[in-house]
């Protein structure tokens, strides 16, 4: 059954990269039922424990699978957006070209995700998890003609990360002498902080945490939709923060107050608030819930590293509420996408009431992401400012600061795109039960998650920290009534500010100019679109500036080849040619002085 | 006997080739890859005596110490395995590559020379006759480097025969000095003796010249105004790998060295790896790219090699094998685009996706092969190197060889993009020949599957690695 759950989608992946574009219905058709069978799969395999290892390359590299009910949870969860998305893409790329690359590159994102959550082995999950560099390459790709650059970027950002992640493997491997991940259980001092930090790297980069994002802005404006929502959004949050879950409460031992944990909620912090900053000024659909899908991983790195139960807690919990809210947002820019013919915010308005279902999916899901009571996205972040709250006032103050423009972003979006009027609104139609079926189950599940919070914490959250949760159930109402006002004075400020930015400016899509045009943040925004802070850019800077230092050492080298040793034979060779000079009496001269050398040097002896 | 004839039919029977191609071009092609793939077939049935412990060998007693020893325990028989493979494949893309230029009959001649050389300096086992072979190899490429015969291409091709025959002279003088410590060339008895640090050093600068790494690399990139398939032959699949072969024959399973060089081969590698990826970015002729990508990669190999402990040494071997694959893929690739293109400059090229599409997804297999992405081969061979040196507790080198395999990323990518994507700044030009396209294909497709079954290779590597004698 575990292999069968990888393999299922791999050969349903390649069976469809193989079907020809002519034969239409064929690869959605491969690609629902395998979804479909997968998520049956998972469903049945869940509370279920099995472990076993087949032997494969020796060295320690084994195919060794565990599922137990973490990565029965994560198998799930990827089963379900699996399911969901591809019912939704079938509507959405009917028509389009490269399907049976897309597909091909979709079902095995499934296969490599449930291969990377179900391996034991740390090599065998680096091998799932390099390979979905290669799927998230390729359907990066297929999208417009200038994707590849966008492709390049992520290739090289996640490479990079997932470079320094098989460092951190072969690096832990070393220290606890073996690969079986159920085993390993190692101190973070010295050498062990450095595996940690490596393994971190790529744990938080495949989430797309600051400072390894800043290729997903890009992507949503040039590939597929359900790419977004498939990876970005989902697969690659849970796979991310699956990880540094398992690393930090499983292969190290880490502690409440450490500099890791430190570093863990700084990173968090700063994700939370630099993105939400970056959401709030766009001015496409795509491109503002792209840096929203960078922030919110800042409040599940906040959350695990606070090392507290509460944060813990809360950060998982508000992994999969992530991935469901999140995804259900691309679906519903997507669906506006379908209908209009584009995310452009200044273009949209007033579909509303033309997309009754889309706008109601919109506004459960950009709500629960706002963290509105009773939606789920509500418990998550309360749990986080829990936790955050226990390690030092400044981690909670950033989580609120940036709760407070994520409701801004998305009261600017959701006015700008379903409120007002456009040339397009009358013209558009709702979109088709295809697209909106995976949107309503969705967001219906946001509401569930959130009114009946019992049902995720009991079965798929708390189980996980074991005893690590010290007794305690988080399920139903937040108990920190102070913590939950301050809450709602935020969301109200949000609401405030909003109602300020649009009596200025008249325009939904300017509800937010107010903080964008405001001396100061005005130019380093200006900066900020210039990608003069893109870390990617810097970088390439960085490595470019290296590179040619070292092509100057390489020509270095040639030239003590190419002139210094040709120089010095050519020298030599000269002054040999003078002393043959063809004089007969200059000859003698060298022979009786060569004689007169040798002859004294056998006297002295 | 089956090892005898894997060495003698390829070299001596390319000195009929120039006569069958005074019959028939056919008939030579043919009888080319007939050679090459005899010494694959062969190297091939030798592998289950190789595995079992019964080691083939074939012995001529002559004085002086000049024994000649040929023998095929794992080690020769994975290499022959390597070299011929590939070796049969350029051969069989030569055939279209080839056909329009003068002096075939010497091309073919030497290339089938040059790889049964490799044959005989794999499987021998005595200093002296390993030696022999090296230099044969040596004059075979100096021939093939300067083909084209134009004042530049053979000036190169001095270069080259000048660097390596040097360190390779200097090799030789260590050989005297072990044979007069000694009394004998031969390896078999040399086996577990401790060399002395002067001796290991002199070695090494044959190794390294002929392996091109720093500070004796320039020659390869230079010998890029070769043929293509001559580039993949002597920069891919063979001859640089007879330096690490070398490395491994002496100083992994003969000799003794001592810890000083576990750590002084790893940092010569690091420093060649990252030197050699940094010129790779700024290069902007593709063959030279490739020749400083493979550099590069020897760094590795070194690296996995010089760990000393099974992972590492095994990685390595395994790399000897992926990068055999892949970067004999990338530069047949070079070819059908510098063939079809009339151009080496990547600058002046772009959107060839459109017109050469399979050529273009077999080098981003390939590529991807050299990145060690899984499933491709590359992978493997690359973690194993890397946690071989991790468990040799180089933490500083491996990090520095992270970067090397990112820069490797960068290089790779910034090819692919200048050459096959974006705009086209150059003569779209059409796909290359069939036969051509067959053989780029092919070794993407075993670049991938190389990865995907990667269980044989290791299998094999394991039983070789446990027969090291100087593993700590």
């Amino acid at each position: 059954m575990i292999i069968a759950i990888i393999l299922l989608p791999l050969i349903a992946g390649l069976i469809s990269l193989m079907v020809p574009d002519r034969l239409k219905g064929v690869k959605e058709g491969i690609a629902l039922f395998s979804t479909i069978i997968g998520l049956i799969i998972a469903a049945l395999l869940f509370k279920q424990n099995i472990m076993f290892t087949i032997p494969w390359l020796g060295f320690g590299i084994d195919l060794s699978f565990r599922l137990y009910h973490f990565s029965a949870f994560i198998l799930l969860a990827i089963a379900g957006f699996g399911a969901a998305i591809s019912l939704y893409s079938v509507a959405f790329m009917w028509g389009k070209e490269k399907l049976n690359q897309f597909y091909a590159y979709f079902l095995l994102t499934v296969a490599f995700a449930n291969g990377a959550v179900l391996a034991n082995n740390l090599i065998l999950m680096l091998f799932f998890w390099e390979g979905l560099l290669l799927t998230l390459f390729g359907m990066i790709i297929i999208g417009k003609k200038e994707a590849f650059k966008t492709a390049i970027k992520a290739f090289v950002i996640v490479g990079i990360t997932d470079l320094c992640l098989m460092l951190g493997i072969a690096l832990t491997g070393s220290l606890a002498d073996t690969f079986t991940m159920s085993m390993i259980s190692l101190p973070t001092s010295g050498l062990g902080a450095l595996a940690f930090v490596l393994l971190m790297i790529g744990a938080i980069a495949k989430a797309g945490s600051m400072p390894f994002h800043s290729w997903i802005p890009d992507a949503a404006l040039d590939a597929p939709l359900p790419f977004m929502a498939i990876m970005p959004a989902a697969i690659e949050k849970l796979l991310g923060i699956y990880f540094l879950t398992r690393i930090s409460l499983d292969l190290f031992r880490l502690n409440p107050g450490s500099k890791i944990s430190l570093l863990l909620m700084t990173i968090g912090a700063l994700t939370i608030l630099l993105a939400v900053m970056m959401a709030l000024i766009q001015k496409d659909y795509k491109r503002l819930l792209s840096y929203h899908a960078i922030s919110q991983v800042g409040y599940m790195i906040l959350g695990i590293g606070t090392m507290v139960p509460a944060g813990i807690v809360g950060g998982l919990f508000h992994m999969i509420n992530n991935a469901l809210y999140k995804s259900c947002l691309f679906l519903s820019g997507g669906s506006v996408e379908k209908q209009t013919g584009t995310t452009d915010l200044s273009k949209l308005g007033g579909l509303g009431k033309q997309m009754p279902i889309t706008f109601i999916c919109f506004i459960v899901a950009a709500v629960s992401i706002s963290g509105v009571p009773p939606f789920n996205g509500f418990f998550s972040k309360e749990m986080i400012y829990d936790g955050a709250l226990e390690r030092g006032w400044i981690f909670y103050l950033a989580a609120v600061l940036g709760s407070f423009f994520t409701a801004a972003s998305f009261l600017k979006l959701g006015h700008a795109a379903y409120f007002g009027k456009s040339e397009t609104a009358n013209k558009t139609k709702e979109a088709s039960w295809a697209i909106l079926l995976p949107m309503i189950v969705i967001a219906g599940l946001c509401v569930l998650f959130g009114v009946y919070n019992p049902l995720p914490l009991h079965a798929l959250i708390q189980p996980v920290l074991g005893a690590k949760l010290e007794g305690r159930d988080f399920a139903g109402l937040p108990t920190n009534a102070i913590i939950v006002l301050i809450t709602l004075v935020v969301l109200a400020a949000a609401v405030l500010n909003h109602w300020f930015g649009v009596r200025r400016t008249g325009k939904g899509i300017g509800a937010a100019d107010h903080i964008h045009y405001a001396p100061g943040l005005s130019q380093t925004y200006d900066l900020a679109e210039k990608r003069y802070f893109d870390p990617y850019d810097i970088g390439m800077k960085i490595a470019n500036w290296l590179a040619k230092l070292l092509n100057a050492v390489d020509k270095a080298i040639d030239w003590i080849y190419e002139k210094l040793t040709v120089g010095v034979t050519f020298a030599f060779t000269s002054a040999i040619r003078w002393s043959h000079s063809g004089n007969v009496s200059t000859y003698v001269v060298w022979s009786l002085a060569g004689a007169a050398v040798a002859i004294i040097m056998v006297l002295i002896r | 006997m089956t090892v005898l004839f894997a060495v003698l039919l390829p070299t001596i029977g390319a000195f009929i080739l120039p006569l069958a191609g005074k019959v028939s071009k056919l008939l030579r092609n043919i009888l080319a890859l007939l050679l090459v793939s005899c010494s694959f077939i062969l190297s091939l049935i030798l592998i289950p005596s190789a595995l079992s412990g019964h080691i083939e060998s074939f012995r001529v007693a002559f004085p002086l110490g000049l024994d000649f020893v040929l023998a095929a325990d794992p080690l020769a028989v994975f290499m022959a395995l390597v070299s011929s493979f590939v070796g049969s494949i350029i051969v069989l893309y030569s055939f279209d590559y080839i056909n329009h230029y003068e002096n075939q009959n010497e091309y073919y001649a030497m290339v089938v020379l040059f790889l049964g050389s490799m044959m005989g300096l794999v499987y021998s086992q005595s200093l002296i006759y390993l030696y022999v072979f090296w230099e044969i190899t040596a004059i075979a490429s100096w021939r093939l480097i300067g083909f084209y015969r134009s004042p530049k291409d053979v000036l190169k091709a001095d270069k080259s025969f000048l660097v390596t025959a040097f360190g390779a002279l200097v090799m030789l003088i260590a050989f005297i000095a072990i044979f007069g410590m000694f009394g004998t060339f031969d390896l078999t008895v040399l086996k577990g003796h401790v060399l002395p640090g002067v001796l290991i050093g002199l070695i090494l600068v044959g190794i390294l010249s002929k392996s091109a790494t720093l500070p004796f690399h320039t020659w390869l990139p230079d010998a890029g105004v070769a043929p293509s398939p001559v580039t993949a032959l002597l920069h891919a699949a063979v001859l640089v790998k007879i330096g690490v072969f070398v490395f491994a024959r002496l100083f992994l399973f003969t000799f003794n060295i001592g810890v000083f060089w576990h750590t002084a081969v790893p940092v010569i590698a690091a420093v060649s790896a990252l030197v050699a990826a940094g010129a790779a970015l700024i290069e902007t002729d593709m063959k030279r790219i490739i020749a400083y990508s493979t550099v590069s990669q020897i760094g590795f190999i070194f690296l996995g090699l010089a760990t000393g402990n099974p992972v590492g040494v095994a990685g390595g071997m395994l790399y000897i094998l992926m990068h055999g694959i892949a970067k004999g893929g990338l530069f047949l690739t070079a070819g059908i685009v510098e063939q079809n293109t009339h151009n080496k400059d990547i600058t002046k090229m772009g959107g060839l996706i459109s017109t050469m599409p399979l050529t273009a997804v077999s080098f981003l297999f390939c590529a991807f092969s050299v990145m060690g992405i899984p499933p491709f081969g590359g992978f493997f061979s690359k973690f194993m190197v890397i946690s071989g040196a991790v468990d040799a507790g180089q933490i500083a080198i491996s990090i520095t060889f992270i970067i090397g395999a990112f820069m490797t990323i960068l290089y790779l990518f910034r090819m692919f993009n200048l050459v096959f994507l974006g705009e086209a700044r150059g003569k779209l030009a059409a796909e290359g020949s069939k036969l051509m396209v067959f053989c780029v294909v092919l070794l993407a497709i075993m670049s991938l599957g190389s990865g995907i079954l990667i269980s044989y290779p290791a299998d094999f590597v394991r039983i070789m690695v446990s027969q090291v004698g100087g593993i700590r």
